[in-house]
């Protein structure tokens, strides 16, 4: 294997790797702007700057020149080079600023320019905290500054379009963003306006930066020059915590961070995955995260009139329990985790009803051939490898209509809304429904309601358009404890949540909801019907080897980045 | 005292040769009846000429760049990769002419236009290349009307186009017009604004040569360098190595501004002594004041004071030896009665303006640098500020992708130390110590 010296230590390498990544893959931080894995690099920011140097080779024997100690002599270029350009070279030798006085050097008067006509308005700056250039500076940068002129104005509070916003004072010009529109997303909404010191990005004339993609600039930018237009003056950095989740807004489960403050979700960004969306997040996957905190219940009902949760539990069971199976429709949820379905089904079984449908949300046209798809449900595919069909919307009114079903048993979904049937058509069925939300239309017709935990609240696995099983981790809290909720909590939020290092953990917002691996098996007991599971954890790991569809998708084998399934037994 | 020595022979009976005393020469016909493409039809339909001999010869002749760099044309020819049918390769002719001071390609294009093709064929024929752009500066716009008649002429007569003078060879020339930016001059941000995009200097490498107009083969030469070629052809490439300075050869348009009683381009060897060129060539200094200052190639090229310009020739290795370049050999002359700060400002201010803005070091130090330049012309300076600007010259140069940084860099580096004196009059008296350590930042 080829190899290269990096401050006196050897690695090897792969194939063509560019010397900064190298660099940052081996735990050597070289600071830099313009550069991103999944881009060109144009080496504009001048930050990365190394010496590199190559072994003499004496031009007659084509062999490396030798010193007194039998070492290759080291010829260095004459100026430093930036590392984001240069790919490695076998027999290459480097120097960072971890043995080069002068790359330290560079590195300090680099960011000193850079500096001069920043604004420094961190305090109000909403990228401060993890600011690139807030950090780098600390690390590398020069202490106080030399500059004693006025600084450059430009164009502040831009909306560049619907979700960004720009100011152009921050801007380093690194040209992150005005790539991503070239090279990534490709609609070239974006490109450098003026010239020298007064160079900003914006659109071109009469251009609105709309693409379905537009913030992804917004993670990119090493500044604060683009912010979200939704999310911006919401919350510090440094005031949320956030947690590795998947994202539910259509079919692909974009891997994301949900970022939450006082118990509600302030942002969503991307977490890079590279099987699934790469670096990237669409706009619709980031925005739709006010179902989470606006319009939530606050506790079970019985029509319409709030009971206690064993109150709840015991009219479900009523409900089922003199029921004559065939006349019980079961209706899961391409919403709901494969966990919550599963238990559906066992719950269908011990009554007699057959294996419950699901409802399909496909909007044709609305998937492109990256990040979003057709799909507008997490789970499809996962309902799907458990035996649940799509319901034939005309089959189940009809069905509903000529009073062949005499309760109507709905997981976390609306028929309602969907057209399926009215409310008045529900009048002689019996209704129990798990929702998220107060605006669910099917609530009216409800005989018991259950608050049901959102994807941000519960435990769960949802398997994507692709085939790819990934884990959904609880971001926020429920009213209410349980210690798997907790303990789940705990692990995957970096603030050592509900634990005395917990900061942030604040009582307000507290939903008084429960996923349905809680409630499900709750109302079994209701039924005598055993389903004893200590937490979804166990419910994975029965289904991973009972079922071949789930092979394999145990909790610790997806970890971050889910597990592939097999494509045996699904009729898509 | 030495004996001024030129390295340019008996100048003083010297004939032009690019731009020969004929009137009407930027006509066809005129061209014509003066061995016009004459050296074109002898490389396409004789069988003494192949590509390789003519790159051969042009290596022979020692010609060097005449844009400033200077790097053997016929070496940076030969740098084209092996000819592949299936990938287009392409000339650049820079015809941006930016540099503050030069104006010598100008003259060529106004005056000699068809030298200027011509030099383009010969040098495609020698790199296989089937497409030539002739990149004009956007203010040169009557030379460009010009241009793109003679060409008309130059296509209706089977010059230039399919299958030129039945030889089977088949050249393109394409006249592009620049928008009036400095950087365009500088060969990556000319292919970049060639192919419409943002006037931005590409890394090296990949060189233009692996890597040029829109990603294919490309070599770039400077107008006056392509003018030299069909010469070389016609005349050989001995005679041209024998014209002028040994190391630095061939007939050179000399662009002499400033405080002169004649200023102009003039044509003559290399390696002619700058006193020469002052004081008969552009008619001696203006009201017999006395000679302060001098750049010789255009004003990014280090300054030179009077007293280090004697028997200094205008060749690479004089000009070298004597601390400055040879650049694009546009001369800047200023007498006695130059504010050297003053000149200054107004050079710092140019390349601030000029900076494209895409590396940090020029985008923000050229700033910078104006202001600090501007505060020490008004009187307001420090002492200390001179320290700053060597410092912020140190964190631009060789930082940045192309060479801007170190021009803007290089004329506040070399004023300071060669007209140190001028900077501390300037400053504001109670900041000049007085023997005491200097405040430093």
């Amino acid at each position: 294997m080829p190899n290269i010296t990096v401050d006196n230590e050897t690695l090897e390498f792969d194939g063509t790797q560019r010397l900064l990544q190298l660099c940052l893959e081996t735990d050597v931080d070289l600071p830099h702007f313009c550069y991103h894995p999944a881009m060109s690099a144009p080496a504009n920011c001048r930050q990365c700057l190394i010496e590199v140097g190559m072994p003499q080779i004496n031009r007659e024997t084509g062999k490396p020149n030798l010193d007194e100690n039998g070492q290759p002599i080291i010829q260095f270029m004459p100026k430093l080079q930036t590392s984001c350009s240069m790919d490695a070279v076998d027999g290459m030798v480097i120097r960072t600023h971890k043995s080069s006085e002068l790359v330290k050097r560079a590195q300090k008067d680099n960011l000193e320019f850079l500096l001069i006509n920043h604004p420094l308005d961190c305090p109000i700056c909403d990228q401060a905290g993890h600011c690139p250039l807030q950090n780098q500076t600390y690390k590398h940068g020069p202490e106080g500054s030399r500059f004693e002129f006025r600084k450059v104005g430009k164009p502040k509070q831009i909306d560049l379009g619907p979700n960004v916003v720009l100011d152009g004072e921050r801007c380093i010009n690194c040209t992150r963003c005005v790539r991503f529109t070239e090279e990534i997303s490709k609609s070239n909404q974006l490109t450098i306006v003026e010239r020298g010191v007064r160079n900003y990005p914006m659109t071109p004339p009469g251009v609105e930066f709309d693409e379905p993609y537009s913030m992804n600039v917004i993670d990119i930018c090493p500044v604060g020059a683009l912010t979200s237009k939704d999310s911006r003056f919401r919350a510090r950095t440094w005031e949320m915590s956030k947690t590795a989740s998947i994202s539910t807004v259509n079919a692909r489960g974009s891997n994301c961070y949900y970022w939450v403050k006082d118990n509600k979700i302030v942002e969503i960004t991307p977490r890079t995955n590279m099987d699934v969306n790469e670096y990237w997040l669409a706009d619709e996957d980031r925005l739709d995260y006010h179902k989470f905190n606006d319009n939530r219940p606050s506790g079970p009902t019985i029509s319409g009139a709030e009971v206690t949760w064993e109150a709840a539990y015991k009219a479900v069971s009523d409900c089922l329990k003199g029921a004559d199976g065939s006349r019980v429709q079961f209706v899961g949820s391409a919403y709901a985790t494969v966990e919550d379905n599963y238990l559906l089904s066992k719950l269908a079984a011990a009554v007699g009803a057959a294996t419950p449908i699901y409802l399909a949300h496909t909007e044709a046209g609305h998937g492109d051939s990256w990040l979003r798809t057709d799909d507008r449900t997490p789970n499809a595919q996962g309902c799907e490898r458990l035996g649940f069909r799509a319901a034939n919307a005309a089959d189940l009114k009809s069905r509903i209509l000529d009073g062949g079903i005499d309760v109507l048993y709905v997981m976390e979904e609306d028929p309602v809304a969907l057209g399926l049937c009215s409310v008045a058509d529900l009048s002689k069925v019996k209704v129990v429904l798990h929702f998220y939300n107060t605006t669910n239309q099917t609530l009216p017709a409800a005989d018991v309601a259950i608050p049901a935990a959102t994807a941000v609240e519960t435990v769960g696995t949802l398997v994507n358009d692709q085939g790819l099983a990934q884990r959904l981790r609880p971001a926020k809290s429920i009213a209410g404890v349980n210690r798997t909720l907790s303990m789940e909590i705990g692990k995957c939020r970096a603030d050592r949540h509900g634990t005395p290092f917990d900061k942030w953990y604040d009582e307000s917002n507290l939903i008084n909801c429960q996923p349905g691996w809680i409630s499900l098996p709750k109302i079994a007991a209701e039924l005598n019907v055993a389903m004893n599971y200590k937490g979804p954890r166990n419910i994975m790991a029965e289904l991973s080897s009972a079922n071949d569809a789930f092979a394999g998708a145990t909790y610790e084998a997806m970890g971050e980045f889910g597990v592939r399934l097999s494509e045996i037994g699904v009729t898509a | 005292m030495e004996e001024k020595k030129t390295k340019a022979g008996d100048w003083r009976s010297y004939q032009r040769v690019l731009l020969p005393p004929v009137k009407d020469l930027h006509k066809l016909d005129v061209y014509e009846k003066h061995e016009g493409y004459k050296a074109l039809r002898e490389v396409l339909t004789t069988d003494k000429w192949d590509p390789t001999s003519v790159t051969n010869e042009v290596k022979k002749s020692g010609l060097k760049g005449r844009g400033g760099a200077g790097f053997p044309t016929g070496l940076k020819w030969s740098f084209m990769p092996p000819v592949d049918p299936n990938i287009p390769r392409f000339l650049c002719c820079n015809g941006d002419e930016s540099e503050p001071g030069t104006f010598k390609d100008r003259q060529l294009m106004e005056y000699n236009p068809h030298l200027v093709f011509e030099g383009m064929l010969i040098a495609s024929y020698a790199m296989s290349i089937k497409t030539g752009y002739l990149y004009i500066r956007g203010e040169f716009a009557d030379w460009i009307t010009l241009m793109e008649e003679e060409l008309e002429k130059a296509y209706a007569k089977g010059y230039v186009g399919k299958n030129i003078m039945g030889s089977g060879f088949s050249c393109e020339i394409v006249i592009h017009k620049g928008a009036g930016a400095y950087i365009c001059g500088e060969e990556s941000s000319l292919m970049s604004s060639l192919e419409g995009q943002r006037a931005y200097p590409r890394v090296k490498p990949p060189f233009p040569a692996q890597k040029g107009v829109w990603g294919y083969p490309t070599t770039i030469n400077n107008v006056e360098t392509l003018t030299c070629v069909p010469l070389i052809i016609n005349k050989g490439g001995e005679w041209f190595s024998k014209i002028g300075a040994s190391s630095h050869p061939g007939p050179v348009l000399y662009g002499i501004s400033g405080h002169v009683n004649r200023p102009g381009v003039f044509e003559y060897p290399t390696g002619m002594l700058i006193s020469d060129l002052i004081d008969e060539v552009a008619g001696g200094m203006r009201g017999g004041k006395k000679l302060k200052a001098l750049i010789p190639g255009g004003s990014s090229t280090p300054i030179l004071r009077a007293d280090q310009i004697v028997g200094v020739t205008m060749d690479a290795d004089s000009l070298r030896d004597a601390g400055s370049m040879m650049g694009t050999s546009g001369m800047l002359i200023m007498d006695e009665d130059v504010d050297i700060v003053s000149w200054l400002r107004r050079i710092t201010q140019f390349y601030h303006h000029e900076s494209c803005g895409q590396c940090t070091p020029c985008r923000e130090g050229t700033g910078w640098l104006e202001n600090i330049v501007t505060r020490l012309d008004e009187g307001n300076g420090q002492l200390r500020d001179l320290d700053i600007l060597l410092d912020l010259c140190t964190q631009m140069e060789g930082r940045t992708v192309c060479a801007l940084a170190d021009a803007a860099a290089w004329p506040i580096r070399y004023t300071i130390d060669r007209f140190r004196s001028e900077f501390e009059a300037k400053c504001r008296p109670e900041n000049v110590p007085s023997g005491g350590v200097l405040e430093t930042a």
